[in-house]
C-alpha cells in the first residue's frame, strides 16, 4: 500500500530540467467485486512531467487513467512502482507575494478538476473556494482576492454569491477550475474535464482554458479520451493502452502558442496519432 | 414568489376559517353546549383558563410548561440518541446488519401499547414517559438518518479529499449539510410523535400538563373544557412547527430555490 512521496528536486533525464511529477513502473491492482480474481489495472506505468508542462494521457474510456490521477492526488494507494512529486519550488518570477503563506521546499500544493464539478450545492460559489482555501490553510485575509481574482479569470467575476444550482453545467465547470486555481497550485490534475459538456461550449472552455494557463502557470496533467483536445492543450501526450493500461508511446507537440485548433499542423499530428491510436488498440483485439 | 407566499397564506386562513365556519354552525344547529360548545366559548373559556388560577391550585401556564418542558426533553433524547444510532449504521457494516434486524420490531409495535408497557415497568413518572417516548421515535430517526449517510455522495468527499481538507472541515461542509434533509424530516416526524405520546402518557397517569388537564376534566364530564385543552394544545404546537421548525427548514434549504443576486 504505497502512497506518494514528495522527493528531493530531481532532474530527468532527456531535457535536465526539473520534474514535477515523475512516476516509475507504477502498477496497480483491483479486486473484483465479488471478492474474486485481482487484476490490474495499470500495469508498469512511467512517466514525468516537467514544472510548467501540459501534459496529457489520451486513452480509452475506463482504460485507468482517472485511477492514476487519483493516485498522484494521494488519495489512493498502489502496489508497486513509485510515484513522487517534487516540493514546492520558489517561484521566482511570479508576481510580488502572491505565493504568500508557503514556504517554498514545503508540500506541494495539487489542484484537482474532475469530469463532473463536484462543487458543494449548498454553498455559494465564494464559499465553495473558500472551501478549499481553508482545506489548504490558505490565510483568510487572502481569500477574498484569490476568490475575485480566479473568478474573473474563469469569466465568472460577480457570481460570488450565486449558489451552484443556479449556473450552468460550463459555467460550474468553470467554477470548479477557479476552484482549483484559487489555490495557486503547482500540479494541477484534470480529467476529463469538458467531456460533461456540449461540443460548442467545450471548445470555448478549451479556448479560455489554454488561455488562462498563460496567466496561471502550473504543472498540468491532463487526462482526456479526445485526440484532437489533448493535441490543442499539450506540449507532450503519452498514449495509453487498455486492459491494463500501459503507455505505448510518448509524442511532443512542436507547436508554438497562442495555438488555433485549425492550424494545419495541429491537424496534421492528430490525423497521425488517430491511425497509430486505434491501429494500436486494434492489434490488441 | 412574493405574491405566491401570499396566496399559500392566504388559502391556508381561508381553510381554518372555514373550518372554524362549519363548528360554528355545528354548535348552532345541534344547539347544546354539553356536546358540542361552539368556537368563541371555547376560544372565551381558554383565556378564562389561562387568566385564573385552575383546580387544585395550578395555573394553565403551569401546566403548558410542564407538558413543553417533557416534550422537549423526549425529543431531544429521541433525536440525539436516533441520530447517533443512525450514523453509527451508516459507518459500520456489522453494526447496520445488527440493528436492521431489531428496528422493524420498534416500528411494528402500536404506540399506545408502548406507552402502557413503559408506564407498567416504569409506573407513573417521568421516566416511563421517556422511555416509551424513546421507543417509540429513535427508531424512526436511526432509519431516516441512516438512510441520509448511505446517501453521502462519495464523489463530493472525494473532492474534499484530493484538497486535503481535515475531517472537521469535511463533516462541516460536506457530510452533514448533505444530511440536512433528512434530519429535518426526522425532526418533524420525531417532533409530531413526541407529542402525541407526551399527551397519551398525560391522559393516562402522569401528573399535571396538558393531557393530565384533559383527562381532569374528562372526570368531570365537561366538555367545554375538554375541548378548550385540546384546542390550546393544538394551537401550541401549531406555533412551534410553524414558527420554529418551518422557518428553519427554509433557512437551511435557500440554496435550492435561491434568487440569483
Amino acid at each position: 500500500m504505497a502512497r506518494v512521496v514528495i522527493l528531493e528536486r530531481v532532474a530527468t533525464p532527456d531535457t535536465g530540467s526539473a520534474s514535477a511529477i515523475t512516476v516509475k513502473n507504477l502498477s496497480k491492482m483491483f479486486s473484483a467485486p465479488a471478492g474474486g480474481a485481482r487484476f490490474t489495472v495499470l500495469e508498469s506505468i512511467s512517466l514525468f512531467v516537467h514544472e510548467g508542462e501540459f501534459v496529457s494521457i489520451v486513452g480509452p474510456s475506463g482504460c485507468g487513467k482517472s485511477t492514476l490521477l487519483n493516485i498522484i492526488a494521494g488519495i489512493e494507494s498502489y502496489e508497486g512502482g513509485s510515484v513522487a512529486i517534487a516540493p514546492r519550488a520558489a517561484k521566482a518570477g511570479s508576481k510580488s507575494g502572491s505565493k504568500a503563506g508557503s514556504e517554498p521546499g514545503s508540500e506541494p500544493r495539487v489542484g484537482y478538476v474532475f469530469q463532473s464539478p463536484r462543487l458543494l450545492n449548498w454553498l455559494t460559489v465564494e464559499d465553495n473556494i473558500n472551501f478549499v482555501l481553508e482545506a489548504q490553510n490558505i490565510p483568510r485575509s487572502r481569500w477574498k482576492e484569490l476568490v475575485t481574482r480566479n473568478l474573473e479569470m474563469v469569466g465568472l467575476g460577480g457570481q460570488q454569491r450565486n449558489y451552484p444550482l443556479n449556473l450552468s453545467g460550463g459555467m460550474q465547470q468553470r467554477v470548479a477550475i477557479a476552484r482549483a486555481l484559487a489555490i495557486e497550485p503547482d500540479i494541477l490534475l484534470m480529467d476529463e474535464p469538458f467531456s460533461h459538456l456540449d461540443a460548442i461550449t467545450a471548445r470555448k472552455m478549451r479556448f479560455d482554458l489554454s488561455d488562462i494557463l498563460t496567466q496561471a502557470k502550473p504543472t498540468i496533467l491532463y487526462v482526456t479520451h479526445d485526440l484532437a483536445e489533448a493535441v490543442f492543450l499539450s506540449d507532450r501526450i503519452y498514449m495509453m493502452d487498455t486492459k491494463p493500461a500501459r503507455i505505448f508511446k510518448e509524442v511532443r507537440v512542436g507547436v508554438s502558442r497562442p495555438r488555433a485548433p485549425e492550424d494545419s499542423k495541429i491537424l496534421d499530428l492528430e490525423k497521425i496519432l488517430v491511425r497509430e491510436f486505434f491501429g494500436a488498440l486494434e492489434t490488441k483485439t | 414568489m412574493a405574491s405566491r407566499g401570499l396566496r399559500n397564506a392566504g388559502l391556508r386562513a381561508g381553510s381554518i376559517l372555514l373550518l372554524l365556519l362549519l363548528w360554528w354552525a355545528a354548535s348552532v344547529l345541534m344547539n347544546d353546549p354539553d356536546v358540542l360548545p361552539g368556537p368563541i366559548v371555547i376560544g372565551r373559556t381558554i383565556a378564562g383558563d389561562l387568566a385564573s388560577v385552575g383546580p387544585e391550585g395550578h395555573s394553565a401556564y403551569f401546566h403548558v410548561g410542564i407538558t413543553l418542558a417533557r416534550i422537549f426533553v423526549a425529543f431531544a433524547a429521541a433525536m440525539l440518541a436516533g441520530t447517533g444510532i443512525g450514523l453509527a449504521m451508516g459507518l459500520s457494516v456489522a453494526f447496520e446488519r445488527a440493528l436492521m434486524a431489531l428496528i422493524p420490531l420498534l416500528l411494528t409495535m402500536p404506540t399506545i401499547l408502548m406507552v402502557f408497557l413503559a408506564v407498567m415497568w416504569f409506573g407513573f413518572s417521568e421516566t416511563g414517559g421517556l422511555v416509551a417516548v424513546m421507543a417509540v421515535v429513535t427508531p424512526y430517526v436511526a432509519v431516516n438518518i441512516f438512510e441520509g449517510a448511505k446517501a453521502t455522495d462519495r464523489s463530493l468527499v472525494e473532492m474534499g479529499m484530493t484538497f486535503k481538507a481535515n475531517r472537521s472541515l469535511l463533516l462541516r461542509k460536506v457530510y452533514v449539510p448533505q444530511l440536512m434533509p433528512y434530519i429535518f424530516s426526522a425532526v418533524r416526524y420525531a417532533f409530531a410523535m413526541t407529542w402525541k405520546i407526551v399527551a397519551l402518557a398525560e391522559t393516562f397517569g402522569l401528573k399535571y400538563g396538558i393531557g393530565y388537564m384533559f383527562f381532569f376534566w374528562f372526570g368531570q364530564f365537561n366538555m367545554t373544557q375538554m375541548l378548550a385543552w385540546i384546542v390550546l394544545f393544538i394551537v401550541l404546537m401549531l406555533v412551534i412547527e410553524h414558527g420554529i421548525f418551518a422557518p428553519l427548514e427554509r433557512r437551511a434549504f435557500a440554496w435550492r430555490v435561491s434568487p440569483v443576486s
